[in-house]
Formats: C-alpha cells, sequence, structure tokens
C-alpha cells in the first residue's frame, strides 16, 4: 500500500515508520519515544473530542497529538 | 534552602564508607517505589536553584557504608531543551551546589518496555559512570510473555542487573550489595557505533568545549560534547554562547553543518542508540506473540471509550470538586474553629496589649490561617496520588487534551485549574503532574484567575447587600446570575492571558504532547500516604512560614501606631457610663464572662421572638399565645439572671451597660484602625481607588485582605464598629454595609460599587498563601510578582470599567 500519514490511518490499522520529520524539538521527542524509521506502530483510539490519538509503538502506548502525527509518515501493513 | 544543604563534606573527599548513587530512569518505572524501599523515611527535597523540578535526596546503608542516593526526576532522554532538563546531566556530573556528585548510577529499566526504557540507558551508560541496572516490572513483562535473559543483559551492557520489585521488597539487599562491589571498580564507558564523521564531530566539539571551559566554570565532558552538537540549543548551548561570543557560536555551526553532512543529527542519534538495542534485543529478549488483549487493553476500552469513559471522566472530576469544595469544609470548620478557641484561651491568661494581639491576632490567627489550607491541599492530592498511581492521570489527560490545547495548555492542565476553583493552593502543587515546563508554567499562572471559595464570602455580602431579589425570566434569581457571573469573570480573562502567554513571555515552539499512557496498576496505600505526607509538610514548611510572616506584617500594619489619645479617649467613656451605671450594677455579679451570658440571656428572648413571629390566626389566640411566651421568657431570664444572684431588673440595666461597653470597644478599635499604618494607606491611597467607587475605608479593607481574601469581612466589620468578628452572612454587617454613608452624607456603597469590588476580588491576586506556594512551585519570585502585578493591573481596570458603566446605567 501507498504511503501515508500516521495521524491518517484509521482505529485498528498498523503501519511501519518511513519517515519522521517537524520542527526539531518535536522530531527529537518523538524518535527518544521510539516512533523512527523502520519500527512499526498501530492506531488503538482517538480520544473522544477526536484528538488527540493513542498509538502502540515498541509495546507500550503512546498518546500524541493529529497535528504531531502528521510529521509521522508511514507505509501502512 | 537550608533543606537541600545535605552535607557537601561528601564533595571532593570522599572516603571509603560513603557514596552518592543517582537513581535515573523512564517516568512510570517503579523509579520512586524504589528509592522509597532503599531509603525509608530518611529522604528530604533536594532545591534545584533555577528550576521547577525537584530530585529527593535519601540515605540508606550497607555493611559500613553509608549511601547518599539522589532520585533525579524521570525523563525519556537526557537531551536538554529546557533547564528542567538540564537537571539530569547536571545532577549526573555533581554540579549542583549542596547535591552530592553521584559515585555511581542505578539506572532502572521496566522490563515490559525495556526497548524504549535503553534509550536513557545507552546515554547514561556513555558517561562511563560506575552502574548497575535495576530491572523493574519483570512480572508485568511476564504475564505479556516477554522473557528476558538477564545474565545476557548484563553481559551485553557490561554492568551488573539486579531484578527488583520494590512494593514486595525484592531484590533491594541484593542491589545494594551489587552496588557496593561496582562502585569500587571503575566503570565502563559504553561505544555505540556512530559514523565516524559524526564521532570526528563530537571531539573536535569536545575539544572547542574544554577550550571554553575556564569560561564556564567546568569541564564539560565527552557525552555532553554529543549533546549539544546533536541538540544545537537548550541552556547548555546558552550558556556557552554568552561565555564564547558569536565566534564560538559561528564555529559551533560549522563543525554541525559538517557532523550533520545533511542528515538529521537527531535521526541519527536515535537510529544508532535503538540500532544497538534492538540487536540486543534480539540476544536478550524473548517475546511470545500473544494474542488476546492485556488487562489495561481491557479498562482502556470502557475508561478512554467515547460514551463510558467521558461518563466515567465526568463523574471522577465531579467528585474530586465536590470533595475539595465541599467535604474540606467540616475540616476546615473544626481548624478555624480550634485556632479561635485557642486564641481566647490564650488571649485569657494575657494582658491587654500589644504582646496579647501580637500573639492572639498575628501569630495564632496567622498559623491558623496556613493550616486551613491543608484539608484542601490532602484531599486533592489524595485523588491525585490514587490517580496517578493507578494509571488514570494520563488517560484524563488524553481525555481533555483537544480542549485545553486550544489554550495552549495542554490536557494535563485540567484537574489543577478545575480544583482552583475550590482552592487555588491545591491547584497551583497540582501542577507539578505537568511534565513540561512551560505549561505548567501557564497552568500555575492560570490558576489564580480561578474564582477559589474565599471570594464567596465577599460575593455572598456585597450580592446579600445590594443585588435585589428578583427573578429574571420568572425563575432565574438574579442573585444567583450575578454569583454565576463572578465565577466566569475570572475564566473570562484568564483565556486571554493563556494565549498570550503561550504567544508571548513562554513561546515554545508548541511543546509537544506526547504521553505515555502506562499500564493500570493498583494504588498502593503507602505509596499514597507518602505522598500525602510530602505535600502537607512541603506546604506548611515552605509556604506556611511566608503566609505566616505576612499576616504578622499586616497584623502589625492594622495595630500600630497605638495611639494613647484613642485609648484615653475612650476609657474616659468607659468609666463615665460605668458611673453613671454604678447604683444599678452594683448587685449584678456575673460569675461569667459578660460576652457568654449576654448570650444567653439573647438566646432566651431570640427564642421569644420567634415563637411569636410564628402565630398566626384568631387575635385572641394569638394574645393568649403571646402573653404565655413572654411569661415564659421573663421566667426564663429571672432564672438565669438569679443563677447571677440578681433581680431581672438589675441584669436589665446590666445588659444596657455590657452593650454600650461593647458598642465603645468597636468604635475603639475601628479609631484605632483608621489611625493605624493600615488605616492611613487607605487614606493614602484613597485618589486611585474613588474611580473605583470605593473610599478609604474600602481601599484599606482591600490592602488588608492580602493575606486572605476573605479577611475584607472582618476589616470591613472592625472599621464599621461591628467588631471583627463579622461574617458574611452577618445580618447586622449587611445592614451597616447597606447604610454607610460618606462624610457629606451620601451612601458609600451602591450596587456599581457592589458589584466593582467583586470584580476587583474575582481578579486580584490578593492572597499571600497563593504567592507564596507559587514561588515555592516555580523556585522563583519572578512568578509571583509577575502574577500579584499582572493580575492587581487586570483587577484595577475591570473594577474601574465595572463601576463606570454600572453608574451610568444608573446602578
Amino acid at each position: 500500500m501507498s504511503s501515508q500519514t500516521l495521524d491518517k490511518l484509521p482505529v485498528g490499522a498498523s503501519g511501519t515508520v518511513l519517515d519522521v520529520g517537524g520542527e526539531p524539538a518535536l522530531q527529537q521527542r518523538l524518535l527518544e519515544m521510539g516512533v523512527l524509521p523502520g519500527i512499526e506502530v498501530k492506531v488503538v483510539r482517538f480520544a473522544p473530542l477526536g484528538d488527540p490519538m493513542e498509538i502502540k509503538v515498541m509495546g507500550y502506548s503512546l498518546s500524541l497529538r493529529k497535528a504531531e502525527a502528521a510529521h509521522v509518515t508511514v507505509e501502512r501493513a | 534552602m537550608t533543606e537541600s544543604s545535605t552535607s557537601t563534606r561528601h564533595e571532593g573527599h570522599a572516603r571509603h564508607d560513603r557514596h552518592a548513587i543517582a537513581l535515573m530512569g523512564n517516568p512510570n518505572t517503579g523509579k520512586s517505589s524504589l528509592f522509597n524501599a532503599l531509603t525509608g523515611a530518611r529522604q528530604k527535597i533536594a532545591n534545584f536553584p533555577g528550576v521547577t523540578v525537584e530530585a529527593k535526596i535519601g540515605t540508606t546503608r550497607f555493611e559500613n557504608s553509608e549511601l547518599t542516593i539522589i532520585d533525579l526526576p524521570g525523563t525519556y532522554s537526557l537531551a536538554a531543551r529546557s533547564p528542567d532538563e538540564r537537571v539530569a546531566t547536571d545532577a549526573l556530573l555533581g554540579r549542583i551546589e549542596g547535591t552530592p556528585k553521584p559515585d555511581g548510577v542505578v539506572i532502572v529499566l521496566d522490563a515490559s518496555s525495556l526497548d524504549r526504557n535503553l534509550y536513557i540507558g545507552t546515554q547514561v551508560l556513555e558517561f562511563g559512570l560506575p552502574a548497575v541496572v535495576a530491572l523493574t516490572m519483570l512480572d508485568v513483562a511476564e504475564s505479556r510473555g516477554i522473557k528476558i535473559d538477564t545474565d545476557k543483559l548484563a553481559r551485553t551492557l557490561g554492568v551488573p542487573v539486579v531484578v527488583v520489585n520494590a512494593p514486595k521488597g525484592v531484590g533491594i539487599d541484593e542491589l545494594k550489595s551489587t552496588l557496593h562491589r561496582t562502585l569500587h571498580h571503575p566503570g565502563k564507558r559504553l561505544e555505540l557505533s556512530y559514523p565516524d564523521d559524526f564521532k570526528r564531530g563530537v571531539d573536535t566539539l569536545h575539544a572547542e568545549l574544554c577550550d571554553l571551559g575556564v569560561k564556564l566554570g567546568f569541564t564539560p565532558t565527552r557525552p555532553e560534547a554529543l549533546r549539544l552538537l546533536v541538540d544545537g540549543a537548550g541552556p547548555f548551548f546558552d550558556e556557552c554562547e554568552e561565555v564564547g561570543g558569536e565566534e564560538w557560536t559561528r564555529k559551533f555551526f560549522e563543525i554541525r553543518d559538517r557532523a550533520a553532512a545533511g542528515r538529521s543529527l537527531s535521526m541519527l542519534e536515535a537510529q544508532t542508540r535503538y540500532g544497538a538495542i534492538g540487536q540486543w534485543m534480539r540476544e536478550v529478549k524473548q517475546a511470545e506473540a500473544r494474542e488476546g488483549r492485556t488487562r489495561t487493553d481491557v479498562v482502556d476500552g470502557i475508561l478512554t471509550h467515547k460514551l463510558w469513559g467521558s461518563l466515567v471522566f465526568i463523574v471522577v472530576m465531579g467528585l474530586i470538586f465536590q470533595s475539595i469544595y465541599s467535604w474540606s469544609g467540616p475540616l476546615m470548620d473544626a481548624i478555624d474553629g480550634g485556632f479561635g478557641a485557642l486564641g481566647d484561651w490564650v488571649g485569657g491568661m494575657m494582658g491587654e496589649g500589644a504582646l496579647k494581639s501580637l500573639v492572639v491576632d498575628g501569630v495564632i490567627a496567622g498559623v491558623g490561617g496556613v493550616l486551613i489550607f491543608l484539608p484542601q491541599i490532602l484531599i486533592l492530592f489524595l485523588f491525585i496520588a490514587i490517580l496517578e498511581d493507578l494509571g488514570y492521570m494520563s488517560r484524563a489527560a488524553f481525555l481533555m487534551d483537544r480542549l485545553m490545547s486550544r489554550f495552549g495548555l495542554s490536557g494535563k492542565a485540567f484537574i489543577p485549574l478545575l480544583s482552583s476553583f475550590a482552592c487555588n493552593i491545591p491547584g497551583i502543587m497540582g501542577a507539578r503532574v505537568i511534565e513540561d515546563r512551560n505549561t505548567r508554567l501557564t497552568t500555575i499562572f492560570l490558576a489564580p484567575f480561578m474564582s477559589c471559595s474565599a471570594r464567596l464570602p465577599v460575593y455572598t455580602l456585597f450580592i446579600a447587600a445590594f443585588v435585589p431579589q428578583i427573578k429574571l425570566l420568572g425563575f432565574l434569581e438574579l442573585q444567583g446570575v450575578v454569583l454565576f457571573a463572578m465565577y466566569w469573570v475570572g475564566v473570562l480573562f484568564a483565556i486571554p492571558t493563556a494565549l498570550v502567554l503561550k504567544k508571548g513571555i513562554l513561546k515554545s515552539k508548541v511543546t509537544p504532547f506526547l504521553l505515555e499512557l502506562p499500564s493500570y496498576k493498583m494504588p498502593r496505600p503507602r505509596a499514597v500516604g507518602r505522598v500525602l505526607w510530602e505535600r502537607g509538610g512541603s506546604f506548611v514548611r515552605r509556604a506556611g512560614t511566608i503566609i505566616l510572616a505576612v499576616s504578622v506584617l499586616v497584623w502589625a500594619a492594622g495595630y500600630f501606631p497605638r495611639s494613647a489619645e484613642i485609648d484615653e479617649k475612650y476609657d474616659t467613656e468607659t468609666s463615665t457610663l460605668e458611673k453613671s451605671y454604678v447604683a444599678a450594677v452594683v448587685k449584678f455579679k456575673p460569675d461569667e464572662d459578660s460576652e457568654s451570658l449576654l448570650a444567653q440571656f439573647k438566646a432566651i428572648d431570640d427564642a421569644h421572638e420567634k415563637r411569636v413571629s410564628e402565630l398566626e390566626g384568631e387575635k385572641e389566640e394569638i394574645k393568649a399565645a403571646t402573653a404565655e411566651s413572654e411569661r415564659q421568657r421573663d421566667s426564663e431570664t429571672a432564672e438565669l439572671a438569679s443563677k447571677q444572684s440578681a433581680a431581672h431588673a438589675d441584669y436589665e440595666n446590666w445588659k444596657e451597660l455590657a452593650e454600650k461597653r461593647a458598642d465603645i470597644d468597636n468604635r475603639r478599635a475601628g479609631e484605632h484602625l483608621e489611625n493605624s499604618i493600615l488605616g492611613r494607606m487607605g487614606h493614602a491611597i484613597e485618589p486611585a481607588v474613588t474611580p473605583l467607587g470605593w473610599d478609604w475605608r474600602i481601599g484599606m479593607a482591600a490592602i488588608a485582605s492580602f493575606p486572605a481574601r476573605e479577611v475584607i469581612v472582618a476589616t470591613l466589620g472592625t472599621i464599621f464598629n461591628l467588631g471583627s468578628g463579622q461574617e458574611a452572612e452577618s445580618e447586622p454587617l449587611r445592614k451597616v454595609v447597606q447604610d454607610a454613608t460618606r462624610p457629606d452624607g451620601s451612601k458609600l456603597f451602591s450596587l456599581a460599587t457592589g458589584l466593582s469590588i467583586m470584580v476587583f476580588f474575582a481578579l486580584c491576586a490578593q492572597c499571600a498563601a497563593t504567592l507564596a506556594v507559587m514561588r515555592r512551585e516555580t523556585n522563583s519570585w519572578k512568578w509571583p510578582l509577575a502574577s500579584f502585578a499582572y493580575m492587581t493591573t487586570l483587577a484595577y481596570l475591570a473594577a474601574l470599567v465595572t463601576f463606570q458603566v454600572a453608574s451610568a446605567l444608573g446602578g
């Protein structure tokens, strides 16, 4: 499948991270938390108000805003 | 600050029997419970100057050596974008005054998410300090089908690994003995395989930094050079730029560009670290692919569900607010009553004069004014500790983030701000759950805008006195609407303030909101108890002293100078009065103090009034019932009077005298207050407050209420000669406020004045306790001073507009 940004993945979908961008502090934070190229992520749910979202990465649950997830490009599995 | 003076004797000449150990690791790894298991009750809070995070320092013994354990704030990385994040590195290198330089480090790793935990692990191991890994949550990992070969992990990392389960006391002794052994061997520096050009960049930068060393005041280490090279910004960069100047900055970016060669250095670092970790894990970790959902997944299915999750959230928040707001009431009343009684008791044993007033009105009232906040603080932290331990706090943040992010805050700001409606103090203290420095500071700054319960007496008094009791649209009580509006005034001003702060002073390029949602755990009562003990103690010790000092200062301003002339005038009046009653009263010798006796007589009269007012029906019956009630009153009065061995008529005379005496005393207190520094300050600021519709008396009451807003009620009571024991619901106070006149005979208060006072108090930062806690939580006077200046200006302007508009509309 084609590549898309993480915030666009539907609940339950997984994908492999292709690239992580964003301004330096955000990019660094994402990378430190384990969101880096080659890693598999899975969308668990969106918050009741529609934002932020919860993903599974490296075996733990991470919450991030959709605006932040938009800087993560994934290849949908 | 004195508390942080943990023996500087550790520094420099560490003897063989004393060692300092830093505890580092991710949040939610069980690091704190390990620290508690190691040190027990022997711990205190270390004060790190210039930052808003704190560390705990405790001691433990192993055989003949004493270990000082420094529990550093949990963090995912040593990358330092703010001073708060820089603390970990500084503490690790022993650069914080008053905190011993660590001889070794315990890296706490959560086995259930070992990969991510090892990220900071690799960063710490690059410093080459003697290190031991404490592996926690192995049981959680196993329940998820993850097996860790600890021997292989130890061999791979080159440091000992000890499995610990702190709540169960597993592995604590082994950790200590392993530490003891490790400390006597030099640590092995971890070498990861970074690309060569990157390594060269780090070396070049390290050399440059060492050249700067003299100016910096310390010798930078290689791992710091790596950090600086990758981060390219942050407090360390600013420091270097300051001492190195433009030339240095130019050189730095030259080195950085060469090392990066077009790549992202953050990406390079993360890929190198996680690359190594991934390789190690293939050896060390065996994960059975388990389908099926974990317990946390199941619970999350409900607690973060669109409908159920929202419902649970609303119930939990309602419970927190309700308990801080009303359940703390009885406890606060008990504290209030207890200190009142203590004041009366102590006062009764002392002679009249400045000393008695200092002890009773200054010190005892001041201490009571500190402790009165404890119930609210403890209740909020009871909830926070339980929810945090449970893992719900981050879910609450997850649910509320969308709403709060509109105001530049994060989901974690919700609970502190909600609690602030009950009391700003626990709200500000609760902001410590927010990891991000700027969001935390913004939340702390906004908390005082939430209309706390101490503003309620001000609203109650002025609404009852000036807002007519009419219904709007047939069902809305106008008084209720005004009260509701007062609560919104603060929020209304908080929103633009938040946006300005975010765009201005605290401009952080949009703080990332990356939040781990840890697995749910049962709260541990001991851990919860510890949090309550720490928070309560820290408030009393650190904020309490400031609040007490301010209370005494304001007491002194309201007491001095003491004019002998005024006393003489009222003494003469009292003795003239007493002389005129001497014949009538001589037989009446109450064996109780006059105040309580007067109250008993008054209660009898009141009971009679009440009986009469309740009568309805035929005239004859009313007459008979009234006469019956009068007989009852007279006989009860006579009985009480005869108990005091006197006739009824004597009592009547005595009562008249006692009332007149009280009136003289109240007028005396009022005149003393007018003559005091406080009264003079009131007069001095009168021109400034006239446009608000105030006179010097209200101005003075506003100043006097600096220790706490509700003091305005008691101060108005004194200045209007009613005595200081007035409450907001007090009928006489309401009347006197309604009837008070200016010297020219016009009414002092009107609806417009009342509204202007309420708006002022809704927005001002007139609360010494809030400011003291703000200084405690931000570790700087800058924030409370800014808050006070900003809020006072805002309150003044808003009160001005309110009065002018309301007057123009004929209020």
